[in-house]
């Protein structure tokens, strides 16, 4: 195949080959000779730490890694049967699906009438364009596991970025659990795991690539969201939004600083730098050491030298200049616990400021996909394969640091630049997948879309030098939708889709608040403010309360521990009242912050509804769930300005944010008055590979006008 | 699901074949799916919870949420 890297300096298919096979053995090799290697401890962030080191352990492991490695040939044997098998109805000989997150159809639609997004239009000429409904509430972990599964959320669980715990009310996050090990031997002080920390995926139902896997099928899934930890399949798969820091957080930077040092940051720390004769001393912190009763935070010690105007991080024996306003390359970390294990992470720095003060941001800690700590990817060894053969690269689920831009520790700039930076690193890894796949499927997600929307939204429309950050971000994707176009030949099928559209969030509504105004929510001592997490709140007298993003739920009696609603007539009763009053709630000009208002179980059916929200609010255009109320804090108004960076968003009725989506094939022309869903991909995916979709699937296949057949056939 | 080693359990053919049906009528994409729900469902009741400290400094640095 003629592909975008001709004549380029890149890796050729057989010299990937040899790096991968090399990559096997090696791993294997270093697995065999170090007692602490990924094979036998466990090190995951936060929640836990699992050793596994006994000698039965290592016997084992050595068996089993001999004979797998003496039954390759003929795994690899019978591996190329079944593919030709799986292939044997297929329509097409591989499917590649290029997600952007976010891209919203209004803007690209504009864009491309004008004429500034000529590979988008050129595909809609060849092939189709059309909105792509997206599900409710419109957020990206619940449309992309519609995607993946071609169910609603009422049959794969994800429903928000959050879920509650139906014992304590407090917020948990949706799409994993991470564990404490089972057992724990007690030596004095330390406290060795004798099992491995459970770490469970939420989303339920199959995804398509596992269904196709089964058919000998393979595929190649990067950074599609809600894949952590990864689950097993016939393919290989980088796991995306949702993956921890080695902090086990979604992502906490750190600045350490001169300036005063006990100003504190929402969702970073603020760290003070010590002078030295020679410039400064700081400790990053890292994860906590489960190894030791009291699980104390581990620490690194650097320094920032200055000479002569020149500036150096010296950090664990290594040397890195530090230029002020440019990013360090990635620097690795290694944590070493009180039994000796080591946790690896990385992070960039970057000097902001250096007279008269000194301010060095540090980003969130990110999982070394080299070592990682925690599974990071299928099979385990995928995610440093892609660093050995690329370079390495960010892992953190949402890796783009919008809460240091939120909080002014790096400016616009500096973070337009970390998301371009990450957006080529998943850049490469996409066009090396693009040359290596010549059957199944390649999917791939690129957040960029989505961050660059969320922070620069307020400056569209303005004179604002980043006024054409955005228009500038769909041209970049344009010209990524032009790098794909040369490996789409005839016996492919390419869509390029996103999971929801975008627009502008100025103000917030506090839902609790709301429902504390109209008597359903009620707090202790008759006050009118809490503390997040519904500190305060009275639950003996509270029949509704609000969490997430989404939407909000009742509290019932025989679910929620502290339960008052009657299922049944008094649901039914309270939420007719809360459809219409709260559907009424007007702002100070008269505009109506909320389009609809819509029970829950009207919208999905599904094993996992009861799991749901109550209530899902589709908010107008200009509105969304406050950030108070979205960590379930009762404020004192329900209606409040946003004032962050942070100022689009996509959380509002899902019929004002759909999404796109393009493709090489022709639409079926009875289809054209119908709007696609982004549950109608999965069994379109498998219809094109011959397979008949399950009936537990909601999404229908798409068809297409023009021959199904492989010319070949 | 999950990234732990899984365990098997013996079910009566005439339940097994009950459990399918009532899967498949239920929308679950396989009958272990199902038998795994309704344990978890039964599990939830008793199990140990995290501490609220754990839970909630897990959230910390989702950009969706302040």
């Amino acid at each position: 195949m003629i592909g975008f890297y001709a004549g380029k300096d890149l890796p050729s298919r057989a010299r990937q080959q040899a790096v991968f096979g090399l990559f096997v053995l090696l791993a294997l090799a270093s697995a065999l000779r170090h007692p602490h290697s990924a094979q036998f401890a466990y090190i995951g962030p936060g929640a836990g730490f699992a050793f596994l080191g006994s000698f039965l352990t290592l016997v084992a492991g050595f068996i089993l890694s001999l004979l797998s490695f003496l039954l390759w040939p003929f795994r690899m044997a019978w591996r190329a049967v079944r593919r030709r098998k799986g292939f044997r109805h297929a329509h097409v000989r591989k499917i590649i699906f290029l997600g952007l997150d976010g891209l919203d159809a209004r803007l690209t639609e504009r864009l491309m009438a004008e004429g500034k997004l000529p590979n988008l239009a050129g595909l809609a000429a060849e092939g189709g364009y059309r909105r792509l409904r997206t599900t409710c509430p419109a957020l990206s972990p619940v449309a992309w596991s519609t995607f993946a599964t071609g169910v609603g959320p009422a049959k794969h669980n994800i429903f928000d970025f959050l879920d509650r715990s139906l014992k304590s009310y407090l917020p948990q996050l949706s799409s994993a659990r991470v564990g404490k090990a089972e057992r724990v031997l007690r030596i004095g002080r330390l406290r060795i795991p004798l099992s491995r920390p459970p770490i469970e995926l939420r989303q339920k139902s199959q995804p398509f690539w596992k269904i196709l896997g089964e058919q000998g099928i393979g595929s190649t899934i990067l950074r599609v969201p809600i894949t952590f930890p990864p689950e097993k399949f016939d393919g290989k798969l980088l796991s995306a939004m949702c993956t921890p820091d080695l902090k086990g957080t979604q992502g906490s930077f750190s600045q350490f600083t001169t300036r005063v040092a006990k100003a504190t940051y929402e969702n970073g720390s603020r760290y003070p730098l010590r002078p030295l004769a020679e410039g400064f001393a700081g400790e990053i912190e890292g994860p906590q050491d489960t190894f030791i009763e009291g699980h104390p935070v581990l620490r690194i010690p650097f320094r920032v030298i200055i000479d002569k105007g020149a500036f150096e991080l010296r950090l664990q024996g290594t040397r890195c200049p530090l230029y002020p306003g440019e990013y360090t390359g990635w620097q690795r970390l290694s944590f070493r616990t009180a039994i000796g294990a080591k946790a690896a992470g990385m992070a960039r720095f970057l000097l902001t400021e250096t007279e008269p003060e000194l301010s060095l941001y540090m980003s969130p800690i990110n999982i070394d996909p080299e070592r990682p700590a925690l599974p990071i990817s299928h099979p385990s060894y995928y995610a440093a394969y892609l660093a050995n053969l690329l370079g390495t690269y960010a892992t953190l689920g949402m890796a783009e640091d919008t809460w240091a831009l939120n909080e002014g520790a790096i400016d616009e700039d500096a973070f337009l630049r970390q998301a371009y930076d990450i957006y080529a690193e998943r850049e490469a890894m996409f066009l090396e997948a693009l040359e290596s796949t010549r059957r199944g499927v390649l999917a791939c997600v690129f957040d960029t879309s989505d961050r660059i929307q969320h922070m620069f939204y307020r400056r569209l429309g303005t004179s604002d030098p980043h006024a054409r950050t955005i228009e500038d971000m769909y041209c970049r994707m344009d010209e990524l939708v032009g790098k794909v176009r040369p490996f789409v030949d005839r016996d492919a099928a390419l869509f390029v889709l996103s999971d929801h559209g975008f627009c502008a969030f100025r103000r917030g509504v506090n839902i609790n608040a709301w429902l504390r105004d109209n008597g359903y929510l009620h707090l202790h001592n008759g006050a009118r403010e809490s503390g997040s997490f519904f500190e305060g709140v009275d639950w003996s007298r509270t029949r509704a309360y609000a969490l997430g993003l989404g939407g909000f739920y009742l509290n019932i009696r025989g679910r929620e521990a502290q339960g008052i609603v009657a299922r049944g007539q008094e649901t039914e009763q309270i939420e007719r009242e809360i459809i219409d009053k709260l559907g009424a709630l007007r702002d100070n000009d008269g505009g109506a912050p909320i389009r609809a208002v819509y029970a829950t179980r009207s919208l999905y059916h599904g094993p996992y509804l009861d799991q749901a929200p109550d209530f899902m609010v589709g908010y107008n255009e200009g509105y969304r769930a406050s950030w108070d109320g979205a960590v379930g804090k009762v404020s004192a108004q329900v209606l409040e300005d946003n004032p962050k960076a942070w100022s689009g968003d996509h959380c509002v009725d899902p019929a004002l944010v759909p999404g796109v989506l393009f493709s090489n094939r022709k639409f079926e022309a009875s289809d054209s008055g119908n709007e696609p869903g982004i549950e109608d991909l999965a069994p379109t995916a498998l219809q094109l590979f011959g397979l008949q979709p399950p009936a537990w699937m909601d999404g229908k296949p798409l068809l297409w006008d023009g021959p199904w057949d492989l010319p070949s056939k | 699901m999950g990234w732990t080693m899984g365990s098997t359990i013996k079910i009566k053919k005439d339940l097994w074949s009950k459990v399918k049906k009532v899967a498949a009528a239920g929308g679950y994409s396989s009958p272990d799916e199902f038998v795994e729900h309704v344990l978890e469902r039964e599990v939830a009741k008793l199990d140990d919870a995290q501490s609220d400290e754990e839970i909630v400094r897990r959230l910390k640095g989702l950009g969706y949420l302040d």
